[in-house]
């Protein structure tokens, strides 16, 4: 994990070559019949189709995954946790209008409307609608970055929606309710603190999946474009080495498992961290001094 | 034609001639058929199975212009004339080379007797007649055909004499098709014209029964024709059956009992199963990460086949556009600055290309090389242009493998020296598109495959000045009038070492405008099952399928 993000943030003034510089068969990029060289000597890992070389592209690929992986994490986390929080929170207020003398009480449908749109959102085929930006809009990692965090918004809107109802009902919700504390207060000193340790953890769950959108999207060619390196379109482009030269296919095939794994793991041990049930008493005590957040937590 | 390996449905205004890896329309007759013997009593036994990428688009003679549908509808139509093994014109469903009046702009066919049209269920529909054979041509040249009118009944055919009045829709039928008797059919010209012969060649010219629907969709569900083969059935998107034709005319030419056209097949998949033997015939190439292991392997020598293609693989610049390509020493500049060596090794089934046509072709010029690969030369071009600090431009290529591999390749040349290129791959069907109109793309990378196996193919219908219109595929925009005046004079003049002579002087000519930079002379590489018995390419259109025999 670290290792990764080293590898993306500094990795590519570190590698010897331009990852979209293609060496030409002069130049020894690719053998006499036009195929990629295997490793070793100049090109570590060898070159790909076009005698580009393979290490640095790897390492630009992380990059460009991280890249878009975070930032579409970000929009679907913000977008996510107001959604859930406002449809959780708010309900279905009623309200009162009035046309003159008449008065009508109303429930506005805030929190029907907010979920139902993200059921709908939910069920509309991901790839399909990604494909369909990118006929229209012309694909680049920014807009894959888009298709995926206005995908992925919809499983924190959700699970903070949830939250967010159970914590309603709580006593402390009603005591604090009961004795005039402003919604806003509540909703800031009582209800995020205990939303806040799960959006963090599905986010960086969020980060494996978007990687491995990103990388769907870039095989399918929807996603990153040539030159700029992606672990799906170099996936993508070398389908066809699989049985002559698999490391092509394989090397960033291992970068996004190694990746998705390593968010995963993170992803897990943060849960554990923030969840005290999960750990005997001592490691929580360990962990609620280690980690400000759990602090809030503790009653739950 | 362009080079495409996706089949697709004609724009269809333009000269159009699209791509396709096999060529016009002759089956295997006695004269042609190199496999057929004596043994006609036998009747022929076993399946063909070939493999494309694309599906059959159409089925009518009119409007089919692609790699798959021209295949398939050589095995169930004919046409007056075809070609031999060495590309030769032999006679099909005429019984001799036509007699030409003296100012050579009549054409007088006898036609063969005892030529049945048979419909798909195999019962006889009629004899063969002349009426059928100038109903045939004029419904080529109808405006009023649907989906829409022929590709190339304002281009190829047009030079029919009395084509211009049935285009306006003053006539139903041109002046210069004639019947002369049952038998007999004259067809003149406005102008002599060398190649009309392999025009008459192409499956345009197949003879349909007179009464034919003008609707494409109607000829492609129930096609009638004399060919050796039948559609017997179709299963879309998936197969298209073809048995053999119990009244056909030559039985010796009919070597199997039936063709299986297996369509909308990944050419991964394709070359597995041709190596298994589940497949007969992988008409596509196989994917360039997978040929020099296929051309490496000593367990396939006898069943992998290779050969150059009459074709040219090019990139066209807007000589005429707002842009810094209309000046030539920017043209020539990146003429010398793309290393097609390097190139041809990315593409891995092709040689490079000096210059535009491909060896095969008679006018071929083995000395013409005007833009050698030299980089600090081509600086120094662009500097004397005035364009020191390059530019930016566009270059649009196919999607298909190995074409935006070439677009990288050729953007990393040109940025050599100093030049900006924006690579952009459209869908082979959306490129077409995009490059009939007059300088939408700077650039354009695609291929250019023959028609018919005359030079004349190579300038007329892509570089001429009657092209440069909108609606057509001078990708160039390119018109030089000096140049036109020859091609007119090549294209009627009778002495072929003469003419062959006019079309080297031509192409020199054009390479020293730099309309185009000849990238690679496009190879073929075919894997077939062990089956194929007597697998051959032909001359003239690649891929000959109803001449070929497999042992079970």
């Amino acid at each position: 994990m670290i290792g990764l993000v080293v590898a993306a943030v500094i990795g590519p003034s570190l590698v010897a070559h331009d990852p979209n510089f293609q060496y030409r068969v002069s130049e020894g990029g690719l053998d006499a019949n036009g195929d990629p060289v295997p490793p070793g000597g100049r090109f570590l890992l060898g070159t790909d189709f076009l005698g580009r070389d393979e290490l640095s592209r790897l390492v630009a690929g992380s990059q460009t995954s991280l890249s878009v992986a975070l930032s579409a994490t970000l929009v679907a986390a913000v977008v996510g946790t107001l959604v859930g929080g406002v449809a959780g929170f708010a309900g279905n207020p009623q309200v009162t209008m009035g046309l003159g003398r008449t008065r009508y009480q109303i429930r506005l449908p805030v929190e029907t409307g907010l979920m139902r749109l993200t059921d709908i959102v939910l069920s509309l085929p991901a790839i399909l609608l990604a494909l369909a930006v990118a006929a229209v809009l012309r694909p680049s990692q920014w807009t894959a970055a888009a298709v995926i965090g206005a995908i992925l918004w919809t499983a924190t809107a959700r699970i903070v929606y949830g939250r967010v109802l159970d914590v309603k009902r709580q006593d402390f919700i009603l005591a604090a309710e009961s004795v005039g504390v402003s919604p806003a207060r509540i909703l800031v000193r009582h209800v995020w603190p205990h939303v806040a340790p799960l959006v963090v953890i599905y986010a960086t769950l969020g980060i494996s999946a978007a990687v491995i959108f990103e990388a769907t999207l870039s095989y399918l060619g929807a996603g990153t474009q040539v030159p700029t390196a992606s672990w799906g379109s170099m996936v993508s482009d070398h389908r066809n080495f699989f049985t002559t030269q698999p490391r092509l296919v394989l090397l960033p095939g291992l970068a996004i498992v190694m990746t998705v794994l390593g968010f995963n793991l993170l992803g897990d041990a943060l849960r554990d961290a923030f969840d005290p049930r999960q750990v005997s008493v001592g490691e929580a005590a360990k962990r609620v001094n280690a980690t400000s957040a759990v602090r809030t937590t503790s009653e739950a | 034609m362009f080079a495409h390996r996706s089949s697709h449905r004609l724009p269809h205004r333009g000269v159009v001639v699209m791509a396709i890896l096999a060529l016009a329309a002759c089956n295997p007759s006695a004269s042609t058929s190199p496999a057929a013997s004596g043994g006609a009593a036998e009747a022929p036994t076993g399946t063909l199975s070939i493999a494309f990428l694309s599906d059959v688009q159409t089925l009518d003679p009119a409007q089919g212009y692609d790699v798959v549908s021209w295949p398939a509808e050589r095995l169930i139509f004919e046409t007056l004339l075809g070609y031999g093994p060495e590309a030769d014109i032999v006679p099909v469903l005429a019984t001799s080379l036509p007699e030409v009046s003296d100012d050579g702009m009549t054409f007088t066919f006898a036609l063969r007797e005892g030529v049945n049209f048979v419909q798909s269920d195999g019962t006889i529909v009629k004899e063969m007649t002349a009426d059928d054979v100038v109903a045939s041509l004029n419904r080529l040249l109808n405006p009023n055909l649907q989906p829409n009118a022929s590709p190339v009944a304002a281009t190829f055919f047009a030079l029919i004499e009395g084509a211009d009045a049935v285009a306006a829709g003053d006539a139903t039928e041109a002046s210069g098709i004639e019947k002369i008797d049952e038998r007999t059919v004259s067809i003149t010209i406005t102008e002599p014209n060398q190649t009309f012969l392999n025009i008459l060649a192409m499956p345009f010219g197949s003879i349909l029964p007179a009464d034919s629907p003008t609707n494409a969709e109607e000829v492609t569900a129930n096609p009638i024709g004399t060919g050796p083969f039948l559609l017997e059935s179709r299963e879309s998107g998936q197969q298209l059956t073809f048995v053999t034709n119990p009244h056909y005319w030559n039985p010796a030419g009919q070597l199997v009992a039936q063709i299986d056209f297996r369509v909308n097949v990944d050419p991964t998949s394709a070359l597995q199963q041709a190596q298994t033997g589940d497949l007969d015939i992988m008409a596509d190439n196989p994917p360039a990460g997978q040929i020099s292991a296929l051309l490496a392997d000593d367990t396939l020598t006898d069943r992998v086949f290779r050969s150059s293609l009459v074709a040219v693989q090019f990139m066209a610049m807007d000589v005429s556009g707002d842009t810094p390509l209309n000046n030539l020493l920017v043209r020539q500049a990146i003429a010398s600055a793309i290393d097609k060596e390097n190139i041809a090794a990315v593409a891995h089934l092709g040689q490079p290309a000096p210059c535009i046509l491909p060896p095969p072709m008679p006018g071929y010029d083995p000395n013409c090389d005007p833009y050698p690969y030299d980089p600090d030369h081509a600086r120094d071009l662009l500097a004397e242009a005035g364009f020191a600090d390059g530019f930016e431009t566009t270059l649009y290529t196919t999607t298909n493998d190995p074409d935006p591999a070439v677009g990288a390749a050729i953007q990393q040349d040109l940025a050599a020296i100093g030049i900006t290129v924006e690579v952009i791959p459209q869908a082979f069907d959306v490129l077409l598109g995009t490059i009939v109109i007059p300088h939408e793309a700077q650039m354009v990378y695609i291929g250019w495959f023959q028609d018919f196996p005359d030079p004349a193919d190579f300038y007329d219908p892509i570089l001429s000045c009657a092209t440069n219109v909108e609606g057509n595929f001078n990708l160039a925009w390119y018109c030089n009038e000096d140049v036109d005046a020859l091609a007119a004079d090549a294209r009627s003049e009778p002495d072929s070492t003469a003419r062959i002579d006019m079309y080297r002087q031509l192409f020199n000519d054009v390479m020293a405008d730099a309309p185009w930079v000849p990238i690679i002379y496009p190879e073929q590489l075919t894997v077939v099952s062990e089956r194929v018995t007597n697998f051959h390419y032909h001359p003239a259109w690649i891929f000959d399928f109803g001449a070929y025999d497999i042992e079970e």
